[in-house]
């Protein structure tokens, strides 16, 4: 009697993103109760039959007190649904929680970014199914297939309907992300800049120096992530103080944790964008978001069809 | 100890330096803390290359925050090539899980409404959402409700949904599990629940997900070599575990202290809370020839067990267990089920009642026994327990309650305990030295059968 269809769950993550995906898909959410005792164990119930389904987890690492909470949750709900005699359990995690700690970069550093693709592939998983992850060499710490998509397509669209496209000039605030924008520039037909940065301790940032002219233009300043912005608002105001007309900053993955809305709040950023594969509870006038549900539903349906998700890199779904 | 490196959590650090004094060695210096994105962030300052290491972390407090610390020490120990990582875990996180997902008068809860706390303290306070599994609603607020507003009361699920509506925009509350109301709630609720039984539900059981071998596969995979933990609660547990389990034991400690503390303890009755625990009491009664008794409860709700009556939900129907002071809430019927649900078997007339169990929690089963004891003419009730998590409003429950001497062990911080209970009302069971003396006998690979039966 299996019909061998597409369940969908959802943590406590992220219940709107789930919720968007669903309908997108037109499928209901499966009923999933996710508990947490008062001892703060966390408890799942699988509220209908799985057996032999195409199950879909949708949780997003998020959360300053309950990102721990989340993966928990997302582990648990994976043993269950294996334990459940699922045929396949697919992990959608838009952000992938632990991505910036993915290399011994001194001694006895945690991988801790391995450890949870390990933790992941204990649980029984599958699939992974997540979008630009901070390190693309993430995808090889897991012996499970890793679908990494990439939120450019949806950024492409908003740049070229929402920006100036004729003033513009793309901006890379740190070293690493030069490839990233390197990419969009070229797809837009755009100059870019880049903005070095010397780091001296996690989440803090020191000296700008700016490599391009920026006098004039719109400034679109491109990274994969916004944690505490100290790096996009000492990025913004080196453009401004080199004569730039605007700064708009576009960000896959918008954390802003700790100080993030105040220093947003005081900066010159005309306008702040990202995503919504985590959410976000800024309440800012120049916060923006782009809708990558589409991308999501979308890989998922392919997934399941088992068509080729490559066309997805490259093209935002309508 | 040459080669020995103790490394010690986030979430018992007095343990941590009680067993390092036993040892005689200092604790390795190690950075726990966290990104600003709430990311666990550790580092290891000192070497631990071809070391044998230990690292201890209770598994209390924010139980999953505290477990993934554990799972990013052990992983990081393996990849500084640790010659050798062992998990010490006093109390293991998750080795007890109700099997049952829902009953009559409420069931595990997240509850993530942000200024719901007003609301759940007065729920807490009210005998209404005394549940009958051991584990209660959560009432950490962090947690967002997604079916609070089903659970709670007529006028106080208004507010709730004020506040989900306000805070959580569009909630997909509609793949959640509604639960199963609390007693003598809106009509709505109740049909809500019987809809999701009867129809949507239709020959499917519910069921709760068993977090146990997860989590022996995860503290594999993350690299532990060895696991010590003490009083598990289903020895069972070590069948999950691909490597050795040390399960140390509280016992000899416990006796060692009915011996030396309980004034005549030889005319004194062990009493297990649960059947459950039985065997775990009549261990103790039989090395220090004690009579026994055991309290039997029924602790299921008949709502599983078939569709609901047209009558079903509400709970004076149904044979709980209510809680001491549900009398006055519900003078007639639930008084008279209590009296039918829960049985002492033995005889306690004018005896001083030692309550032994391996863990509290919510500290209902143990507070409801003491009450039973009382009222089958017991003088004085003692209450031994290994773990005391006491979470929610268990202290306040204790104190309240007909226990007149609470003897915890340390497997998690009880410094809380002490101050709300008062100094003269606990004993601490230090159990600090049977973990380093374990660890020294681990380390020199000598044989620790004979902590299993001596006091330390």
């Amino acid at each position: 009697m299996s019909s061998n269809s597409i369940k969908l769950l959802a943590g406590n993550s992220h219940p709107e993103l789930a919720e968007v995906i669903s309908k997108r898909l037109g499928i209901p959410l499966s009923k999933v109760g996710v508990y947490q005792y008062s001892n703060k164990e966390t408890s799942v119930t699988i509220g209908e039959s799985i057996r032999d389904e195409d199950v879909y987890i949708i949780q997003t690492g998020t959360g300053e007190q309950e990102i721990n909470d989340f993966l928990m949750e997302l582990l648990i709900m994976i043993h269950a649904c294996k334990t459940a005699s699922v045929r396949r359990v697919t992990a959608v995690i838009p952000n992938f929680p632990y991505a910036r700690q993915d290399k011994k970069d001194k001694s006895r550093a945690p991988i801790t970014a391995k450890l949870i693709a390990n933790l992941l592939q204990t649980a029984g998983c599958d699939h992974v199914i997540t979008m630009d992850l901070h390190a693309s060499q993430i995808q090889g710490f897991f012996h499970i297939p890793v679908d990494n998509l990439y939120a450019e397509p949806s950024v492409l669209n908003y740049i070229k309907t929402k920006t100036d496209l004729a003033n513009a000039i793309l901006v890379s605030p740190d070293a690493g992300g030069a490839k990233r924008v390197a990419s969009l520039a070229d797809k837009l037909d755009l100059n870019f800049a880049l903005i070095h940065k010397e780091r001296q301790k996690a989440n803090e940032v020191s000296k700008m120096v700016l490599v391009g002219d920026v006098t004039g233009k719109s400034c679109l300043l491109i990274d994969d992530m916004a944690d505490t912005c100290g790096t996009l608002v000492k990025a913004t105001n080196t453009l401004m103080d080199h004569g730039a007309k605007e700064v708009i900053a576009i960000v896959s993955h918008g954390i802003f944790s700790g100080a993030a809305r105040e220093r947003l709040k005081n900066s010159r950023l005309s306008r702040i964008v990202c995503t919504n594969t985590v959410p976000v509870d800024l309440d800012l006038d120049i916060l923006d978001q782009i809708d990558i549900s589409p991308t999501l539903a979308e890989a998922i349906r392919r997934l399941h069809n088992g068509e080729s998700v490559s066309y997805l890199f490259t093209h935002a779904p309508l | 100890m040459g080669d020995i490196v103790i490394l010690g959590g986030n979430s018992h650090p007095e343990l941590v330096k009680m067993i390092c004094d036993n040892l005689g060695v200092h604790p390795s210096r190690v950075q726990l803390g966290k990104f600003s994105n709430g990311e666990t962030s550790i580092s290891v300052s000192e070497s631990v290359r071809e070391k044998d290491v230990y690292v201890i972390q209770s598994g209390c407090g924010h139980v999953n925050d505290s477990f993934m610390e554990l799972l990013i020490l052990i992983s990081a120990c393996k990849t500084a090539s640790a010659s050798r990582v062992t998990a010490v875990m006093p109390y293991f996180c998750y080795s007890r899980q109700p099997d049952i997902p829902y009953t009559a008068k409420g069931a595990p809860l997240i509850s993530k409404v942000k200024e719901s706390g007003a609301i759940n303290g007065k729920e807490a306070q009210s005998p209404l959402n005394s549940t009958l599994m051991t584990h209660r609603p959560g009432e950490d607020s962090r947690f967002k409700s997604l079916d609070t507003a089903i659970r709670a009361t007529a006028n106080t699920m208004d507010q709730h949904r004020s506040h989900s509506g306000t805070n959580l925009k569009n909630v997909a509350s509609f793949s959640r599990i509604p639960m199963i109301p609390g007693g003598k709630e809106a009509g709505s609720a109740r049909a809500d629940a019987g809809e999701l039984f009867n129809s949507q539900n239709a020959g499917y059981k519910l069921w709760v997900a068993q977090a146990g071998t997860l989590i022996a596969n995860l503290l594999t995979t993350a690299g532990a070599d060895h696991v010590i933990t003490m009083d598990l609660h289903d020895p069972q547990f070590q069948g999950f575990f691909d490597i050795p389990v040390d399960n140390l034991y509280c016992q000899p400690i416990a006796q060692n202290y009915i011996q030396h503390c309980i004034p005549n303890y030889k005319e004194a009755v062990v009493v297990s809370p649960d059947a459950g625990g039985a065997k775990r009491a009549t261990a103790i009664a039989d090395s220090l020839k004690l009579s026994f008794a055991l309290i039997h409860k029924e602790r299921r709700s008949q709502l599983l067990k078939g569709p609901p009556t047209t009558t079903g939900l509400p709970m004076a129907s149904k044979p709980l267990v209510t809680t001491f002071n549900s009398a006055e809430m519900h003078p007639s019927s639930s008084n008279s089920k209590y009296v039918q649900t829960t049985m002492l078997v033995g005889d306690v007339r004018n005896k001083v009642c030692i309550l032994v169990d391996d863990l509290v929690d919510t500290s209902y089963t143990i507070t409801r026994a003491a009450k039973l004891l009382k009222d089958q003419g017991a003088t004085k009730v003692y209450a031994i327990v290994t773990h005391g998590i006491f979470s929610g409003d268990a202290l306040s429950r204790i104190s309240q309650s007909c226990i007149d001497k609470l003897i915890v062990s340390n497997s998690v911080p009880q410094q809380e305990t002490i101050e709300y209970l008062g100094k003269e009302n606990v004993d601490i069971l230090d159990v600090s030295r049977v973990f380093a003396e374990a660890i020294r006998r681990i380390h020199n690979g000598e044989s620790i059968s004979m902590l299993f039966e001596h006091g330390w």
